[in-house]
C-alpha cells in the first residue's frame, strides 16, 4: 500500500527545504524548460516547488520512462537509462524499448481555457505526478500494453474503474450482492434493498403514527434506552418477527460471518444458531453498530 | 462475564461518540425526529384530526428528520426541498411498485440474440439506472458516477433511521 496522500504532502514539504541541485544538472535549458511548463499550469507555483525537488532523490528514485509511478511511492523500478534520467525526464523523453508496460498519465482538469494547450502534452509525467498529490482532480490511468492510448479510450477506462470501485464499496453495503455478477444483476438486488428499506421506513412511521397517543411517556429515555433495547433484546428476537412479516418474502442472504466483539457470547451464540429470515435481516441491521463494515461507510461519511 | 458485557457496551459508546458518523446520524434523527412527534401529540391532543392526515404528519415528520440529520449528502439536500415544497400536498411516495422489477427480471430472461447481448446489458443496466434514479432523491439530475456514490450513503442512513424507528416503536409496544 503506498502512503496516504497526507504523508505524501509531508513528505513533499519536507523536501522543498532542500536547496534546488536539480536545476544546476539541467542547466540554463532547465529552467526555460521549467518556465515552461510552469506557463502550460498556469501559475501554480506551489507545484513546480515540488516537482523541482520531487528528483532529489535520484540516487534511491528511479523512474521508468521517465514517468514517476503513482502506486508505487517509494519503491524503484529499475531503471534502464539511469544516467541521464534527471535530464530525461524533464525533456519528457520515453524509452519503450524493452518494457513491458507503457504508462501514460493524461490529466483532466475541470477548467477549459487550459484544455486545449493540455491536448497534445500528455508526456508531461513528472508535473503530473507532483500536481498529481497536490491537486487530486487529476486522473492518472495506466496503459497496458496493446491497448488504445488516446485521451477518449483512456477516459472511459478512467470512467469505468471509477464505476466499478463503487459497484464494490456498494456489494459490501448491500447483503446478497456476493452471489450475484454483473452489473446489472447487482443494480437489480440495490433497486430491490433501497426499495425494501423505504418500505419497511413506511411500515414503521404508520406504527408509529398508530403508537403515537402514548409516545410521551416514553420519549425521555429513548436515547439511553434504544441502544440497550436493541442490544439486550437480541433473544426475542423472535417478537419482532411480527415487524418483518411482509418482508419474509423477500430473498435474504444469511449473513455468514458477523463480527460480534461487541456483543457478549452467548448473545452470539443464539443469534448463529438461528436460521430464519427474519433473524437474518436483525442480524444485519446489527452488524451496523460493529465496525465491521466501516471501511465502506466511512468513505461515504468522510465526504466533509 | 456481565461485568464484560457492561464494560464492553460501554466501550462502544463514549469512545469519541462525535467522531462516529453512524452514532452522529442517529443521535441527530432522535433529537428531530422526537420533539416533532411530541409536538404532532400535543396537536393531536388538542385537536381533534382525522387518520389519514396525521399519518402523513408522521411520515413528513419522519422524512424531515431523516433529511435534517444526513445533510453531508446531496441527496438529503434534494430530499428536503421535495418535502418543504410537498408541505401541503399529499406527501411524496418514495416506494414504487414491486411489480415492476418482475417485469424487468421477465424480459431479461425473454432474452436477445448473442450479438445483442452487450447491447441488451447496455439497455438493461440503463433501465436499472433509470429505476435508481427513481427511488433516490434527486436523482434525475445526477449521472450515473453521482448516483452510485449518493446511493450509498442513502443505503446506510436509511438502515439507521429504520434501526430508531424500530427501537422506538419496541419501546412504546413493550
Amino acid at each position: 500500500m503506498d502512503l496516504s496522500v497526507l504523508d505524501r504532502l509531508k513528505w513533499l514539504q519536507q523536501q522543498q527545504m532542500v536547496s534546488p541541485e536539480f536545476l544546476q544538472i539541467l542547466g540554463s535549458d532547465g529552467r526555460e524548460e521549467l518556465k515552461r511548463v510552469e506557463s502550460y499550469l498556469g501559475n501554480n507555483n506551489d507545484e513546480l516547488q515540488s516537482f523541482r525537488h520531487f528528483p532529489e532523490f535520484g540516487p534511491d528514485y528511479d523512474t521508468t520512462d521517465g514517468c514517476i509511478s503513482r502506486t508505487s511511492s517509494f519503491q524503484m523500478e529499475p531503471v534502464k537509462n539511469s544516467g541521464h534520467n534527471r535530464a530525461i525526464s524533464l525533456q519528457n523523453k520515453r524509452k519503450p524499448e524493452g518494457k513491458t508496460e507503457k504508462r501514460e498519465k493524461k490529466k483532466i482538469k475541470a477548467e477549459d481555457e487550459t484544455e486545449s494547450s493540455m491536448k497534445g502534452k500528455t508526456n508531461m509525467s513528472n508535473t503530473e505526478t507532483s500536481s498529481e498529490i497536490q491537486k487530486p482532480d487529476y486522473i492518472h490511468v495506466r496503459a497496458r500494453r496493446g491497448e488504445a492510448t488516446d485521451r477518449h479510450s483512456l477516459a472511459e477506462r478512467a470512467r469505468r474503474e471509477k464505476i466499478s470501485k463503487k459497484m464494490k464499496c456498494l456489494q459490501d453495503i448491500v447483503p446478497g450482492c456476493n452471489k450475484v455478477t454483473g452489473k446489472a444483476g447487482m443494480l437489480d438486488e440495490i433497486i430491490n434493498y433501497v426499495q425494501s428499506l423505504q418500505q419497511q421506513v413506511e411500515f414503521l412511521s404508520m406504527k408509529l403514527s398508530v403508537i403515537n397517543p402514548e409516545l410521551e411517556c416514553h420519549i425521555d429515555d429513548l436515547s439511553a434506552k434504544q441502544f440497550q433495547a436493541y442490544f439486550t433484546g437480541l433473544p426475542e428476537a423472535d417478537s419482532k418477527q411480527s415487524i418483518m412479516a411482509d418482508f419474509r418474502s423477500f430473498p435474504l442472504h444469511q449473513q455468514g460471518s458477523i463480527d460480534y466483539s461487541v456483543l457478549n457470547g452467548t448473545v452470539t451464540i443464539s443469534l448463529c444458531s438461528k436460521d430464519q429470515t427474519s433473524s437474518s435481516w436483525e442480524t444485519h441491521s446489527q452488524c451496523l453498530y460493529n465496525n465491521s463494515r466501516t471501511d465502506s461507510v466511512s468513505n461515504f461519511f468522510s465526504l466533509k | 462475564m456481565e461485568r464484560q458485557i457492561i464494560n464492553k457496551r460501554k466501550r462502544v459508546f463514549s469512545l469519541q461518540p462525535n467522531k462516529n458518523p453512524k452514532a452522529l446520524f442517529a443521535r441527530r434523527y432522535v433529537s428531530h425526529l422526537v420533539p416533532a412527534l411530541k409536538k404532532i401529540n400535543m396537536k393531536k391532543s388538542s385537536s381533534k384530526t382525522n387518520h389519514p392526515s396525521f399519518e402523513k404528519t408522521v411520515k413528513h415528520e419522519v422524512d424531515m428528520a431523516f433529511a435534517l440529520s444526513a445533510q453531508e449528502f446531496a441527496w438529503s439536500r434534494f430530499l428536503l426541498q421535495k418535502l418543504l415544497s410537498s408541505v401541503h400536498d399529499d406527501p411524496v411516495r418514495t416506494s414504487s411498485s414491486p411489480s415492476e422489477i418482475l417485469e424487468r427480471s421477465s424480459k431479461k430472461q425473454g432474452g436477445g440474440k448473442h450479438q445483442d447481448r452487450d447491447e441488451e446489458e447496455g439497455g438493461e443496466i440503463k433501465k436499472r439506472l433509470k429505476e435508481l434514479q427513481k427511488l433516490l432523491p434527486g436523482g434525475e439530475e445526477m449521472n450515473m458516477e453521482e448516483i452510485l456514490s449518493e446511493i450509498g450513503s442513502y443505503i446506510v442512513c436509511l438502515e439507521l433511521q429504520m434501526i430508531v424507528l424500530k427501537s422506538i416503536v419496541q419501546d412504546n409496544i413493550s
